[in-house]
Parts: structure tokens; C-alpha cells; sequence
């Protein structure tokens, strides 16, 4: 459904094997329930497939564009390797737990940021820097990315399609509504009065929509400066709070609260991404905040619905802006596989980070490259010029300072505090409960997950 | 009754009896005993740890007023869907009855929109219902309605309702339109002749005789709005606003298949079983007593 | 066999014969009745199709984007949408995987059912009720609750990325085992005593006697099985592979990624419409028979 990450796309890589560990492992769940024993294996892994194995999550043309990589990968190195596509990060996430159960894995997962923890957790990854060779430059790594990636001062999984939320604005309604579109509003009271502005004039019926997803609000917070989860977001240890008594928690949803009583905003729904990217594409709203991933996406819907499309920074909470915190995806590895696939899987993440697959990637999908080689290529080539759209986000992410609270949560129940924060957002937003009270709540719902 | 028994082996009674009974206990009672045995667990995914922790789910769930009301709900979504479901049904299954042009092709049309995937259809309405994008959103704004089931609780249930009905009908229409197949046309000639209306002619004459499916039909029905749809929550509302619409399946749903709290979710399961359980005997027992099995 | 339909046709007669002497009146009486009444069911039946024509309409369009009532009418990017959700996307390889696994699901289901309805209505045996009420809490445990010792016992078989493994666990049906046994008690015991009298053997006495006497409910039950079967998501996403994988995994496929800006709606529609298409077919084929159950109603 357009509301979950659900994504669709190529097909002809899927083996049928993808989904028999991931239940065998949720079954040894249940039978390790019954003896109460620890079930697992010991330490060593089987892989599911003799070619080496990735299971992903890109649907449609991302995922034809992370094919083209897997076929360039096996021309070059004669290595053999299987993409399959899972249908969605939870289905991954799943699929890769019940794994690491049973002990019989694919080579990688790809795994949304926000499940990293949990996947470190089980003690059963490996670390990707012992896998890179001794001479690879580590050190090209965008910081601000490789900065939530690496915990204990290793770097546990490898960056691959990387992004933070921008916003999208429609230059054709901000001409209408006699609002400059070369200076977008870059602050939350300036989103306002923009919306104002743009409503007054009967250009659009709302300013600004994105989805109820708990990016935005970890957007918010970041771009202020503020910690959301003691324990510095979960990296200095184990969090066991959630920071809502503080003015920027406060500001952002007296803010969110207004621009919903005012009909100034769109409420597209909980995780309903798709429906916030609908009714910015169908002019309800002249404002989005989404995904950079969506930046392909943007240009051909706006031209199809007939307006110009333009994107900006991420509007701030206060005049401060510190940086944005990373989203999308690592490759994580099982720990205990045989040693000779290890070469083979080292050589397949150097191959997924070399500058020319991050170009290729980048274009193609609109996240992110993650080496600082592949940016200044990309630059001296003239893309960012041609693109500026594409360009936005790296801005964001390379302007940002290096701050504990730009490192995105990293927290075990992280899709438990990713209900309660979404869900508790919409009583306060709509005004059927106080901005103390719903923050207070939301709070002790966290904290009794994290207990 | 009696005579109906006309067959006395039992070997082979045994015999016929198998195939259903193998399958029952193997792929549907054994799992569910050992799912049931998790709740005494706290299971940690990933890992295969798991911590006995004796019954200190159930405590959890005792405790926690959120499931309180959860159960609440889940009573009352029940017992609207079963009561709109089968009195919705029922008029359609009626009309067409009643008509004699047309008949399949009412039949199909009622029938068909039942084979829609629950996920897609709660897509659709989400779709044609959303508070601010939805196609029909506006229209029924027009009768002086606001729509507002994203922060209105009672909206988002009723929504949820309203779908879970519509989704049902076919499945009931399927067996009314049987069940009143069997209805023997000299009955409803007797009836019309004596000047019976259409409306007391299903009600007194048409429902009595049909009991033993309508029976049938409550119990169904009560079990698909207690187990058969979570998908449409999931897709729609997320359980909210507040919970209004967390009934225990999605909740069960969202516990073992999202968060992985195998332990909690399987106590939930259990609560779940009793529940329904009890319900199932009592409308038996009830009907027992009151549907007329002709014949 | 003339006996049964004899007195099958008793009722019918009755009714004929009743009619009969009062035809014109009641015509009459049909035609003044039958536009209100067909007014009242048309627009019932359109309110039910209503979502399922709002599919086939988004299915035809570019993105699926509509933004009022206006919007609902057919675009066209209809052929684009098959063509690329069929063949591009491979769906139909999806469908045929879903078409075998409730075929099997159905005949199995069916057979294994009637079998045991044979034992529980038509034997004198002890401890039958309790056998039947057995089966029939067995609707107390859908997947969800049993999902993960259910894999474990799978996968121990051997059965993963079988066909086995996504239809001999949905055997077992309490509904068809309830519905067909109340079925059976409805049919008048004098037709069993006759059969009995003829000494005919119990397969025989099914296949011969209940069989022909069940048409209606049995294809009501079939199109029951089938689209449950069909719109199996959670089971064989986990349990077979790709080669096996059903049309409501393979949805998956088509839905575009949300999160990248993908409104791929009308291709998401496409796929739903193509699911609907076989449970189409199959009412459409076994209307008479689903309308006709013991060919009282029409001449």
C-alpha cells in the first residue's frame, strides 16, 4: 500500500529461496519459546544461496537501477551475485532476524537506518570495516554519513542509498500568490506565513503537507540542535528517554497544531507517504516535505500536472540550523560466514562504494553519493549545475556541523517509539489534547519501551 | 433424525473422518498449542533467546487499561459489524429474490466485490474517504458532515465498520440467496395470497425458516470481524486516533509481526482464543434452542 | 433417482400450480412492484460494486491520481498498465501460481470435507458431535496466531517451496465441514432411508444421491474457498519462494516505492482489477447452479 514502504519492481532476480530461512528462523523463534533454551547457531553461518545473496528493498525503477549494479559487479569480478527483493525494510527486516536465527543467512541485508539497532543487537553482524581491504579509503566517506553507521568507533554496516528530507515547493503557486520562489521560506513561522499567503490568495487550499512519519519529527529536532533520545540519541549508550521537555518540542507542535486548526495544513495520515506526495502533486498543498529520493520523482509529476518544481532546505523549528539526520539504508553482514566467501563479499562492498557505483546510484535514484570522491566528480562534471534539485540535499548534509543530535536514534524498540511518537503526534496536532499533556505522554509511552 | 443414520461401520466412519481430523490437529491445534506455550515467554528475536517468565504477559495485559479498551472495542466492532453485515445482506439477498429479471446478474454484482483483497479495498476507501484528498470526501461534506475520521475516534470506527461491512456482504449473500432457494415457493404464494407485505414476509415468514443459516452467518460473521480484519486497519488507521480503532487482532498484528514481541502477542492470541471461544458456545447454545432446523 | 426428483419437485409443482390459477394477477402485481424494487436493488448492488469500479477506473489512468468526482472516468493508459503489470512485471507468472494453489485448495478442501459430513450426518457412531465441534473450532486459529511453530512444522517436512506446504495446511475446513453438514440435515431423512432400502454403499450414496442434491451450496462453498485461497498474503510470503509466489505477494511488485516518490497507483489498481478477474469468472460460470440450489425458484 502507498502508506507503507512497500515497493515494487524487477522480478527476475528473486530465488526461491529469499524466504525460507527468515521463517525457519521466526519458527526456531517459537520452538526456543517452548524448550526455553537458545536456539541459533553457535557462531557460524550457512549462506542460503552458493552465489553470493543480497536482499533488498527497491521496488520500481530503483530497484532496476540497483540490478544494473549487481550485473556491472558480476562482469567485472566474475563473481556471481543474487538480488532479491523483499518487498519492503519490515519484510527485510524480518526475513534477516529470522536469519541470524537459523543460521542460514544471505550475505547482506539491506536494512533501514532506523532498525540498525536492533539488528546490532543480536551480536550476530559483523562488522563491514574487517571486511574492506587494508588499503581502502575509508577516510572518503562522507563523515556526516559514516558518523551514524560506525558504533564502537567501527563501522558496522556499509552506507549505501543514503538520504535526509528536503522540502518541495511549487514555484508556479508561489508566483501566483505573489511570494518570491527564489527565496522559499526556510523556518517554520516562515512556512506559515507563506501558507498564509498562498491560501489567502486562493492559489492553493493548503500550504505545506508531509507524512506522519517520525523522520519529520527527528528532522525537526536535529535541525535545532536538540537530542531527541538521551544517551546522545542512543550513541553513548543505552537511551532510556525521550526528550519532549524542551522548546523545540514544544514550538514544533504548537506550530503543527496552528497550521492544522488554520486548514494551513494537509494531513495526508499516518506513514502515508504516498498520499502526501499525491496532494503536492495535485496542488492542495504547495509545500512538501519528503524523501531527496523523491527529487526524479518530482520533476516528472510536476510536469505532468503542470507546474515548475523547486526544493530547499529543510524548514527549522528556530532561526538555528545545525544539520539534518540520515535516512535510508546499510548493507549489513552475518557474522560466522566461511571464510573464503569473505574475500568475495569485501570485494562486493568496495564494489557498491566506489565512486563510479555511487555515481551511477545517484543519478539514477536521487539518494546521495557517499564518498567524497564521487561528489567532487560529479561536481566537475557539471551535474549539480544541470541538477541543481539533486544538489540540495548534499548541501544540507555537507553545511551540517558535527553535532550528536544530527546521528539519527539509534534505538532498540525503534519501530515501538516510531508508533508512539506518530501516534500521539495526531491527538496533539488536531488539538483534542494539550501540547504539555501529549508530549508528557508521548514520553512515558517511550520510556516504558525502552524500560 | 434418527433414520438419517443409516450408516454403522465405524472403521469407516474413521476413515471418512480422517483426512479433516489429521490436518486439524497437525497444521492447526498442535502449532496453536505451542504458540499458546510462548506467552510464558519473553522472547528475544534474532538471538532465539527466550526467558521464561511465567504468566507475567497475562499480567501485562490485566494491567494495561490501553488493552482494556482494546477488548471493549473489539465487543462493540463485533456486534455492529455482525448486526450491519446481516441485516444489509439480508434486504439485498431479498430484492433479488424477489425479482425475476436480472436475478444473476444482482447476484454476481452483490457477490463479487467480496473477492477484492482486504488491503486493496481498505486502500480504496482510504482513497475515496480521505479527510482531505478523498474523491468523495467533499460530496459528503456537502450533506453538512466533516469528515474527519484522522482526529474524530467515532468517525475512524465507524469508518472501520462501515468497510469491514461492505467486504462481508457477498460471503452472506452467497449463503442467503441458497438459503432462500430452499424456501418452498408454496409458502410465499400462501403468504402473498394472504396479503402478507414484503417486508413481514421476510421478516415472519422468510427469517424463521432460514435461521439455522442465519445462525451460521452470526457465527461466521463474528468470527471475520474478530480475526478477518486487520488489514484494514493496518492500511487505514493504524489502531487510532487514540486507539479508537485498536481492536485486538491488529494489535495481535502489530505485536508479533511488527514489533516482534512474540511473548506478549502470543498471550494476546490466548486472550483472543477465550473470547471468541466463549462467544462461539454461547450463539451455539443459543441457537441451539431457537433455529428451526426443518426437515 | 425418478423418486428423488419427484419429490424434489413437489414444492415446485405446488407453487406452479398455485401460480397457476392466478397468473395475470400476479404478473400484474410483479411488473407495479418490480421498479421500486429494482430501483431499491440497483442502487444497493451499485453502492457494493462502487469500490471495485473506482479500481477498474484508476487501473486506466497514468498515475492514479484523482482529485474529485470528476475525476472518475477512464483514462487512457489502459493497455500500457496491463501490458506492463503482465508482462513486464511478470504478473501472470503470479496468477498462475494462485490459480493452481486454489484449485488444489478447493477440490481438496471440498473433498475432504465431504467425506467427513458423510461421517457425521449419515453414521451412527459415538463421539461424533464431539469430533464435529473439533473441526469447527478450528476457526478459532487463523494464521496470525499460529504463524511461527506453523513454519517450523513446515520447513521440518520438507515442504518449503512446495506446493504442499501452501495448500495441505488450509485442508482442514470448518466452514465447508459446518455448511455442508447442515446441508445434508436439511435433506428429508425418507430420501436416505430410500437409498438405504437400495442398498446402496455410502461413496456411492454421495456421489449419487447428495452429490447432485448439493449443486447450489457446493459451488456457493467452492467461490467461498477459492477467494480466501486466493487472497492468502502472510502464509506463502514466508513459506515458498519466487517460483511459487502467489498474485497478493506479487502485488508487491507492482506497488512503486512510496518513500522515492512513486505514485504508482494506477499500476496498484491494475494488479487488484487482474486479481478479481478469476473469482469473476467463476461466478459467472456457476450463476445457474448458485441460483438454482434445488431448482425451485425457476422453471
Amino acid at each position: 500500500m502507498p502508506d507503507r514502504e512497500r515497493s515494487g519492481g524487477s522480478v527476475r532476480r528473486s530465488r526461491r529461496s529469499v524466504l525460507r530461512t527468515s521463517g525457519a528462523a521466526l519458527a526456531a523463534a517459537g520452538v526456543a519459546g517452548c524448550v526455553g533454551g537458545g536456539g541459533g547457531s553457535g557462531g557460524s553461518a550457512e549462506p542460503v544461496n552458493d552465489e553470493l545473496t543480497l536482499w533488498h528493498a527497491m521496488g520500481g525503477g530503483n530497484g532496476e537501477t540497483l540490478n544494473a549494479l549487481g550485473d556491472q559487479f558480476e562482469k567485472e569480478t566474475g563473481i556471481s551475485i543474487t538480488m532479491q527483493f523483499q518487498d519492503s525494510y519490515e519484510s527485510v527486516l524480518t526475513n534477516f532476524l529470522g536469519a541470524l536465527e537459523s543460521g542460514e543467512v544471505p550475505d547482506f541485508a539491506q536494512i533501514d537506518s532506523l532498525f540498525a539497532k536492533q539488528v546490532l543487537d543480536t551480536g550476530r553482524v559483523e562488522p563491514v570495516e574487517e571486511l574492506l581491504s587494508d588499503g581502502f579509503p575509508v577516510e572518503d566517506f562522507l563523515p556526516n554519513v559514516t558518523s551514524f553507521f560506525t558504533v564502537d568507533g567501527t563501522l558496522q554496516s556499509l552506507p549505501f542509498n543514503n538520504s535526509n528530507a528536503i522540502m518541495y515547493y511549487n514555484r508556479t503557486a508561489f508566483e501566483e500568490a505573489g511570494l518570491d520562489p527564489d527565496d522559499p521560506p526556510s523556518t517554520l513561522s516562515e512556512v506559515r506565513s507563506a501558507s498564509e499567503t498562498l491560501v489567502d490568495e486562493g492559489v492553493v487550499d493548503a500550504g505545506i503537507t508531509w507524512p506522519n512519519h517520525v523522520w519529520f519529527v527527528e528532522h525537526w529536532f536535529s535541525t535545532a540542535g536538540q537530542l531527541l533520545f538521551d544517551a546522545e540519541n542512543g550513541h553513548a549508550g543505552e537511551p532510556s528517554t525521550l526528550l519532549t521537555d524542551n522548546d523545540t518540542a514544544r514550538d514544533l507542535y504548537e506550530w503543527w497544531r496552528g497550521m492544522a486548526a488554520d486548514d494551513l495544513y494537509v494531513n495526508p495520515g499516518i506513514e502515508a507517504w504516498g498520499q502526501a506526495t499525491s496532494a503536492f502533486l495535485q496542488q492542495e498543498a504547495a509545500m512538501l516535505l519528503t524523501s531527496t529520493a523523491f527529487v526524479a520523482g518530482a520533476r516528472s509529476g510536476a510536469e505532468e500536472n503542470g507546474f515548475e518544481v523547486d526544493n530547499a532546505f529543510y524548514p527549522t523549528v528556530g532561526e538555528e540550523r545545525v544539520g539534518p539526520v540520515i535516512g535510508g539504508a546499510s548493507f549489513f553482514v552475518p557474522s560466522g560466514l566461511p571464510d573464503d566467501r569473505r574475500e568475495d563479499i569485501g570485494a562486493f562492498l568496495e564494489f557498491m562504494a566506489s565512486p563510479d557505483a555511487q555515481k551511477q546510484w545517484h543519478k539514477g535514484t536521487g539518494y546521495y553519493p557517499i564518498r567524497q570522491t564521487a561528489v567532487d566528480e560529479l561536481a566537475s562534471a557539471g551535474w549539480f549545475e544541470e541538477n541543481p534539485m539533486f544538489r540540495t540535499a548534499l548541501d544540507q548534509l555537507q553545511e551540517s556541523g558535527d553535532d550528536p543530535a544530527t546521528k539519527r536514534m539509534l534505538v532498540g524498540p525503534a519501530r515501538q517509539s516510531q508508533q508512539i511518537i506518530q501516534d500521539t503526534s495526531v491527538p496533539v496536532f488536531t488539538g483534542d489534547t494539550g501540547v504539555e499533556e501529549g508530549l508528557s505522554k508521548m514520553k512515558s509511552d517511550v520510556e516504558n519501551e525502552l524500560a | 433424525m434418527a433414520t438419517r443414520e443409516v450408516f454403522e461401520s465405524r472403521w469407516q466412519a474413521a476413515a471418512l473422518l480422517l483426512p479433516t481430523v489429521l490436518v486439524s490437529i497437525v497444521f492447526l491445534y498442535a502449532p496453536a498449542v505451542r504458540a499458546f506455550e510462548l506467552s510464558l515467554f519473553e522472547v528475544g528475536f534474532g538471538t532465539g533467546e527466550a526467558d521464561f517468565v511465567g504468566l507475567e504477559n497475562y499480567r501485562t495485559l490485566l494491567t494495561s487499561s490501553e488493552y482494556h479498551l482494546s477488548v471493549l472495542l473489539t465487543v462493540l466492532f463485533a456486534v455492529a459489524v455482525v448486526v450491519g453485515v446481516m441485516s444489509f445482506s439480508l434486504v439485498v439477498s431479498f430484492l433479488i429474490h424477489e425479482v425475476e429479471v436480472g436475478k444473476g446478474l444482482y447476484l454476481v454484482s452483490a457477490i463479487w466485490p467480496y473477492a477484492l483483497p482486504p488491503a486493496v479495498a481498505g486502500f480504496v476507501f482510504f482513497f475515496l474517504l480521505h479527510p482531505d484528498l478523498g474523491v468523495l470526501t467533499r460530496p459528503i461534506e456537502r450533506f453538512g458532515v466533516d469528515v474527519d475520521w484522522f482526529s474524530s475516534g467515532p468517525q475512524a470506527f465507524a469508518l472501520i465498520t462501515v468497510v469491514a461491512v461492505w467486504k462481508q456482504v457477498g460471503y452472506n449473500v452467497i449463503f442467503m440467496s441458497a438459503s432462500m432457494n430452499n424456501i418452498p415457493g408454496s409458502l410465499t404464494e400462501t403468504a402473498r395470497l394472504d396479503g402478507v407485505g414484503r417486508l413481514r414476509r421476510l421478516l415472519w415468514v422468510y427469517a424463521p425458516i432460514m435461521s439455522p443459516t442465519l445462525a451460521f452467518l452470526a457465527v461466521m460473521n463474528t468470527i471475520y470481524a474478530f480475526f478477518g480484519t486487520f488489514a484494514f486497519i493496518d492500511v487505514m488507521t493504524q489502531g487510532g486516533p487514540a486507539g479508537a480503532t485498536n481492536i485486538l487482532i491488529f494489535d495481535l498484528y502489530r505485536d508479533a509481526l511488527q514489533n516482534f514481541e512474540f511473548g506478549v502477542a502470543s498471550a494476546k492470541s490466548v486472550v483472543l482464543f477465550l473470547i471468541v471461544g466463549g462467544l462461539m458456545y454461547v450463539q451455539f447454545r443459543v441457537t441451539e434452542k431457537h433455529a428451526y432446523y426443518g426437515g | 433417482m425418478t423418486l428423488l426428483e419427484t419429490i424434489v419437485d413437489v414444492p415446485n409443482r405446488a407453487a406452479e400450480y398455485l401460480s397457476g390459477e392466478r397468473t395475470g394477477d400476479r404478473l400484474a402485481r410483479l411488473r407495479e412492484d418490480g421498479l421500486a424494487v429494482h430501483a431499491a436493488l440497483a442502487s444497493l448492488v451499485l453502492l457494493l460494486l462502487f469500490p471495485v469500479l473506482v479500481a477498474v477506473i484508476v487501473s486506466t489512468k497514468e498515475s492514479g491520481i484523482i482529485t474529485g468526482l470528476g475525476g472518475l472516468v477512464p483514462g487512457g493508459n489502459t493497455y500500457a498498465n496491463y501490458y506492463r503489470a503482465l508482462v513486464e512485471l511478470e504478473f501472470y507468472r503470479y496468477m498462475l501460481n494462485s490459480l493452481v494453489m486454489a484449485s488444489v485448495v478447493v477440490v481438496g478442501k471440498l473433498v475432504v470435507s465431504l467425506l467427513a459430513v458423510l461421517a457425521v450426518v449419515y453414521y451412527r457412531v459415538p463421539y461424533k458431535d464431539i469430533v464435529f465441534l473439533f473441526i469447527l473450532f478450528t476457526l478459532l486459529l487463523p494464521v496470525p496466531v499460529r504463524f511461527v511453530p506453523l513454519y517450523r512444522l513446515v520447513t521440518g517436512l520438507g515442504w518449503n517451496n512446495t506446493v504442499l506446504a501452501i495448500t495441505v495446511p488450509y485442508l482442514a475446513s470448518a466452514t465447508t465441514v459446518f455448511v455442508l453438514r447442515q446441508h445434508f440435515l436439511s435433506i428429508p431423512p425418507s430420501l436416505v432411508e430410500n437409498a438405504k432400502l437400495d442398498g446402496v454403499g455410502p461413496l456411492e450414496f454421495l456421489w449419487r444421491v447428495l452429490i447432485p442434491m448439493s449443486k447450489g451450496i457446493l459451488v456457493g462453498v467452492s467461490v467461498i474457498i477459492f477467494v480466501y485461497a486466493w487472497n492468502q498474503y502472510l502464509w506463502p510470503l514466508v513459506i515458498v519462494g519466487d517460483d511459487l509466489q502467489v498474485a497478493q505477494v506479487g502485488l508487491g511488485q507492482l506497488r512503486g516505492q512510496a518513500q522515492a516518490g512513486d505514485v504508482a497507483w494506477a499500476l496498484t489498481m491494475t494488479g487488484s482489477v487482474l486479481t478479481l478477474l478469476p473469482p469473476l469468472v467463476l461466478l459467472v460460470l456457476f450463476r445457474k447452479p448458485l441460483l438454482e440450489t434445488f431448482s425451485i425458484q425457476r422453471k
